[in-house]
């Protein structure tokens, strides 16, 4: 339990808290739904030892905020939840990425705990994250002296690492609304129906044009060590037909893929079989609504 | 019984309502004294240790700390236990399981404390571990407390006919090993407790506490005081579900040791963390089971060995795994049986009572047994229950013949299969072959043929189980309960038994007792704060035996004083020797003359008279008696019966099963509330679901993987679809006009029904409990290597 | 030590306070509302729910600076004196509290939805009240408390 004090600072405005940042510390640490960063403080979690000063973003008005921008949905990177499930041009243009922040938490954690907040650590199961990767989504990151957009997939690169440097702040993340002739799924499994950490979770995004597949986007969570896209797996699919045994096919193939990619752990025993299995449902779900 | 009731059996709003809907009920923790500190607890992570020193040396002068307490401050009995003494209030010689306490810091700031408790420096040498119970009796195993001679706690056994000739006798036999996990029992409040010390006059503690007669007999002893010098105070209870006695006494007296050091009231409270750690839990239970049965299955013998997991104390596990000896072959009528039931010492967490006190255990091995013979004959669930089910006169497995009350088992099990439509919803769901596919794990990429069609995914399934429970303690105790009623002279009344509410509505159920049986309403009584100054010892509240022997008492009081009020009315109002004077609706009728008087006033008239109108009623059960020698005799005075039918539907692709419906038909006697009977029902299907499903503490060297919330899953909002309570009241002749128990009923036959749905559903037998996700697909268990928190797994 | 101000059970406040102690805890220590519990101090169980800015937050995860200017309301802000709210006169005909340890979490949790959702399907009652775990009830009777409040609000 924390009994040394730590300081907390409000920005008002970007500016402000860019200039905070920039002679920031280990020790400064930004704080948003503070879903993770409260429990870590309190248990002392390895990551937060050492920090002395918070910054809470939530009152800072440019990183709010969901807005069409040049064909891109960009959603403000301390946009919660509930208010991302609340917007109807998510719901309408981006499907997965509605059901991905319904399946979070519980409604008090959705109330509180941000898009930006669920990536930046990270974790193998953050939910949004197959997700937006599939919708290729670009995050932007501002200092003081620079501003930078970036692909998800380049921010992220290994288990609880990122690009983002210490004075830097996420702002906005950015998703291109996908043409109407994309259709796809998230699929979540957790042991419980809520509040339910994910064993598993998929998304696929794909674009089929008489029975052939023009474009598919895979990402998985949970079963790779960070969330990831599987392009071998996408690569291999385009330009085949669509049918039963393609599907099953691919399943196996996601099979394979996962086990070069994470290789056999205590979990593997369950989770390769499974997320063949739900992946082939997947596909075939996916198939049917679009028929 | 039929009696017409006015306020037994009606849906009656509980008397503590009020004050927890507005967060004005005060929990152990909301309560603060002037010059409070806080205790800490200084704990290793090991299982098993011999502790070589403690040094204080770096902190000991800090001045946040007001006080060390180690087991050298313990004036009285340093080690403690509900039936042995094997459990030391501190741990200064040996660490028996990663819960325990080897001293503790007092001071005002418990963050504070909390970051000085890393300092002190523990000089340990790790023991060997016995972690699996089926080893703890092995000739080379290491010792957990030597002076018990043997890793043994307790060991009791049935014996009925022969049975070895039973089985000749058999056309079949079938032999099943079946497991259970170790359960938290998850009430949402944490333990706490508060010692303010009272000078001369000993100490008073306010807590989170089950049973305040055992806390007080045990504070007192460790705190070498005469019981009258010890004064606990119930808090209000957070849920207990039978979780909060040994912890919470032991919590009681290491807070009044240092009160009495510090001589400031000292609280402690346990984090969730904390109290997974150390709070005992449920038995996890090694059931094997053989049966030889005829072609008409008839069961002809049944031979029982299990072996329950004690963990590192012996706590309440003589008494809970007597019960399951009692009851293990299940609630049907066996020429030959011989049941044997180990209690063993491990450095497991320990365990004791919890909500079905030994009978969630043997009743998931035995019904799903019975469904397998069932299946192995090619007859229904239903038939090899009626064919076996204990009736009117049976004679039970330990010899003794059911009387004197309803034995309506079999009533309860054909309503549950005709409200559920079970016989049909059975046979169209059965699957011959097991549907779940079979994996190879040095070939894991799926082959065609295991992709599972899209509409065969989810597979549904029907299932059912049955249960006999003996009432209250049987013959594991004296079995007695005592009420205060006090009548003031407008007509309201003061009531308070020795018997603790524990979440579960026992106050309101006494206030409606004692209502019916004055004629007024359960508003016009006030029950008072549980304080063992002021009332006679009742027991525990364990065993669902606080409706049956506290509801007793409170009648007889009330019968006392009501019997005083009729003398009185019959002098004052000059009725006849053989006029019949009776109270309803807070009137006094005469049957000749009708209504006499208004309640108020015969009770003001009482008081002018001097009559004494205040009394303390008891009840004392029937005997009952039992030779452990022999493992023969009436265990129980009486019985309740239950039946309870699941439909789930299963995913075969991920081993998600969902409880679409239970439907649970229990006999409790007469229904004294109606709304706190339903909700007993919900709530213990509820439990019921969760220890079929994902619940289960596990752990790696000895240490817990599970120690809050994000890893120890319990059944949320959205985790079972439809729960529907049927009741069928019994008569019976004993506790306030036959109401026996309900509470743990609920609880012991989810599980089993559940496995027996999943089962219809698939196919497949599953023997170990929880059917998780993996259980279901590869028909075992995984757990990671390393202890991990939260997302980082 | 900072001193904030903020709207608490609809009264302007204002204390002086570590700035990083839990909200939860400078409910229960600095303003003695003990309605609000700690089940669990990680988010899982709900018990120490309250209102802000009329959404239903977990205090155990809010650190007290971060309630600035804003608006909370706790179990006790619910009744009007000893006059109960629709939502909690129906938890009570329904049976809905046993040990009621879970109890205020519920009823603000449930508060909540009804406040933005009048008439809500079982689903979206169950979903809302998901983050409260209850270990006595098997929640039945506490959606149809939520259930037979909205009707009521919605003959009104
Ligand atoms: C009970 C419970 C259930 C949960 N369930 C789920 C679930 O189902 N699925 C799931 O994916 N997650 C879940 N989580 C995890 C967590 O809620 C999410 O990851 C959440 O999105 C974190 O957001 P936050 O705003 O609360 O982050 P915070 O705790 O405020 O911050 C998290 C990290 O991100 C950094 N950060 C935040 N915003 C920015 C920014 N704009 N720029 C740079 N750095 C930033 C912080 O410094 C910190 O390191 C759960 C957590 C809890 C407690
Ligand atoms: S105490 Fe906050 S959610 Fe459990
Ligand atoms: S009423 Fe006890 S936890 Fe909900």
């Amino acid at each position: 339990m924390r009994s040394t004090t730590i300081e907390i600072l409000f920005p008002r405005n970007l500016s402000e808290a860019l200039s905070i940042f920039s002679d920031a510390k280990e020790n400064l640490k930004i704080i948003a739904g503070g879903t993770d960063v409260v429990t870590g403080i309190q248990q002392e979690s390895k990551r937060f030892i050492d920090t002395e000063v918070l910054v809470d973003i939530n009152r800072i008005p440019e990183i709010k905020g969901i807005e069409v921008r040049k064909k891109k949905i960009s959603v403000g990177a301390a946009e919660t939840f509930s208010d991302i499930l609340r917007n109807n041009l998510i719901q309408n243009e981006l499907p997965l990425l509605w059901k991905a922040c319904s399946s979070i938490g519980s409604v008090q954690i959705r109330n509180r705990a941000t898009i930006a907040g669920n990536f930046v650590n990270n974790a193998p199961c953050a939910d949004t994250v197959p997700v937006l990767l599939v919708y290729n989504a670009t995050v932007e990151i501002e200092s003081l002296s620079s501003k930078r957009e970036i692909s998800l997939q380049e921010f992220l690169q290994g288990p609880y690492k990122t690009q983002l440097n210490v004075n830097e702040i996420v702002t906005r993340i950015n998703i291109p609304i996908p043409s109407k002739t994309f259709v796809g799924d998230f699929y979540k499994l957790g042991r419980r129906r809520a509040v339910s950490i994910s064993r598993i979770t998929l998304a696929v995004l794909m674009d089929m044009r008489g029975g052939i597949i023009d474009e598919i986007r895979i990402a998985s969570g949970a079963v790779t060590p960070i969330g990831a896209r599987l392009t071998g797996l996408e690569k291999f699919a385009e330009g085949k037909e669509v049918n039963d045994r393609f599907f099953k096919t691919l399943a196996s193939k996601m099979g394979e893929e996962i086990i070069k990619i994470t290789g056999l752990r205590w979990s593997s025993e369950y989770k390769l079989p499974v997320v063949q299995q739900m992946f082939y449902q997947l596909l075939k779900s996916i198939e049917q609504r679009s028929l | 019984m039929n009696k017409e009731f006015s306020v037994v059996g009606k849906r009656v709003i509980r008397e503590d309502g009020f004050d927890k809907i507005t967060g004005r009920a005060k929990f152990a923790d909301d309560y603060k004294f002037d010059g409070m500190l806080y205790a800490v607890m200084l704990r290793i992570p090991s299982a098993h240790a011999k502790i070589n020193s403690i040094d204080f040396s770096e902190i000991e002068n800090n001045e946040a700390i007001s006080a060390i307490i180690t087991s050298a401050d313990v004036p009285g009995i340093k080690k403690t236990g509900l039936i042995k003494n094997d459990q030391p209030i501190f741990c200064d010689e040996k660490v028996v399981t990663p819960g325990d306490v080897l001293a503790m810091l007092v001071g005002n700031s418990e963050n504070e404390l909390r970051n000085l408790v890393k300092k002190a420096k523990v000089d340990y040498t790790e023991l060997p571990l016995i972690t699996d119970p089926a080893k703890a009796l092995d000739q080379e195993a290491i010792l957990i407390h030597p002076d018990n001679g043997s890793n043994l706690i307790v060991n009791h056994h049935v014996k009925k006919g022969d049975v070895e000739k039973g089985f000749e006798k058999s056309d079949h036999i079938l032999e099943q090993t079946y497991t259970t996990p170790l359960i938290e029992h998850a009430y949402i409040e944490p333990e706490a407790v508060t010692a303010i010390p009272l000078g001369f006059n000993g100490v008073k503690i306010i807590g989170s506490i089950q049973n305040p007669f055992t806390a007080r007999r045990i504070v007192a002893a460790v705190i070498n005081l005469p019981l009258d010098k010890v004064q606990i105070i119930q808090a209000h209870l957070g849920g207990s579900f039978g979780g909060k006695d040994d912890t919470m006494c032991i919590l009681s007296a290491r807070a009044a040791v240092a009160a009495l050091k510090a001589n400031c009231p000292v609280k402690i409270r346990y984090t969730r963390e904390e109290s997974i750690l150390e709070s005992y839990k449920r038995h996890p239970y090694i059931m094997n089971y053989k049966v030889g049965f005829s072609n008409s299955g008839k069961i002809i013998a049944m031979k029982i060995n299990i072996i329950a997991d004690g963990g590192a104390y012996a706590s309440m596990s003589p008494f809970v795994t007597w019960r399951s000896v009692v009851q293990a072959t299940g609630p049907y009528e066996i020429e030959n049986v011989h049941t044997e039931v180990r209690a063993v010492y491990t450095n497991n967490p320990y365990t004791g009572a919890m909500r079905g006190f030994g009978s969630p255990q043997p009743i998931f091995a035995n019904e799903s047994l019975m469904d397998e013979i069932a299946i192995h004959l090619g007859i229904s669930p239903v038939e090899i229950r009626k064919v076996n089910a204990l009736k009117n006169g049976s004679i039970t497995a330990t010899g003794q013949k059911l009387e004197n009350h309803d034995v309506n088992l079999i009533q309860v099990l054909d309503k549950a299969i005709y409200a559920a439509d079970f016989q049909n919803k059975w046979r169209a769901n059965k699957k011959e072959k097991p549907l779940t596919k079979e994996f190879d794990f040095n070939n894991p990429v799926l082959q065609d043929y295991q992709y599972v069609e899209p509409d065969k995914l989810i597979q549904k399934g029907i299932g059912l189980a049955v249960s006999y429970r003996g009432c209250s303690l049987g013959a594991e105790g004296i079995d007695t309960a005592s009420a205060y009623l006090s009548i003031q002279n407008d007509g309201t009344v003061y009531l308070l038994s020795g018997l603790a509410e524990n979440g579960q509505g026992m106050r309101t159920t006494f206030a409606i007792i004692a209502a019916e049986a004055l004629g007024i309403l359960p508003e016009q009584i006030f029950y008072l704060e549980t304080d063992t100054s002021r009332i006679p010892d009742s027991g525990p509240t364990v065993a669902s035996r606080s409706t049956l022997m506290g509801g007793g008492a409170v009648r007889n009081a009330a019968e006392i004083l009501s019997g005083r009020l009729k003398k009185i009315v019959k002098e004052e109002f000059k009725l006849s020797e053989e006029d019949v004077v009776s109270f309803r609706e807070n009137l006094v009728f005469s049957r000749k003359k009708g209504l006499t008087a208004k309640f108020s006033e015969v009770c003001k008239l009482a008081y002018s008279l001097g009559i004494n109108l205040a009394t303390i009623g008891y009840y004392k059960s029937p005997s009952v008696h039992w030779d452990e020698k022999s493992g023969h005799g009436d265990a129980y005075f009486t019985y309740v019966y239950g039946c309870q039918v699941a439909e789930v539907s299963v995913n075969i692709g991920t081993g998600e099963v969902y409880v679409n419906k239970i439907t649970a038909v229990h006999d409790p006697g007469t229904v004294i509330n109606k709304l706190g009977a339903e909700g007993q029902v919900y709530g213990g299907v509820t439990q019921g679901a969760g220890y079929a499903l994902f619940e289960g503490i596990t752990t790696e060297k000895g240490l817990i993987r599970e120690l809050n919330f994000d890893q120890y899953l319990i059944p949320t909002s959205k985790d079972i679809d439809v729960i529907k309570p049927v009741f069928v009241e019994g008569k019976d002749s004993y506790g306030a006009w036959g109401a026996k128990s309900l509470g743990e009923p609920t609880l012991e036959l989810t599980a089993a029904a559940i496995s027996n749905a999943v089962r219809n559903a698939v196919g497949k037998r599953f023997f170990n409990l929880p059917l998780n996700l993996e259980e279901i697909v590869l028909g075992k268990k995984l757990c990671p290597q390393e202890v991990k928190r939260g997302s980082l797994q | 030590m900072i001193t904030l101000k903020f709207i608490l059970n609809g009264k302007e406040v204002s204390i002086t306070t570590e700035p990083h102690i839990r909200l939860l805890d400078l409910l229960r220590d600095k303003f003695d509302l003990t309605g609000t519990k700690e089940g669990c101090g990680v988010g899982e169980c709900g018990a120490c729910t309250v209102l802000m800015n009329g959404r239903a937050v977990n205090s155990c995860l809010a650190l007290a600076a971060q309630v600035e200017g804003y608006e909370i309301v706790t179990i006790e802000g619910i009744s009007n004196g000893d006059v109960l709210s629709p939502l909690q006169k129906n938890f009570l005909l329904h049976g809905a509290v046993q040990c009621g340890f879970c109890t205020p979490g519920m009823v603000l949790s449930a508060a909540a939805l009804l406040d933005q959702t009048p008439n809500p399907t079982e689903e979206e009652i169950k979903d809302a009240i998901a983050g409260n775990l209850c270990r006595c009830t098997g929640y039945k009777q506490i959606v149809d408390a939520i259930k037979e409040t909205a009707k009521e609000l919605q003959v009104k």
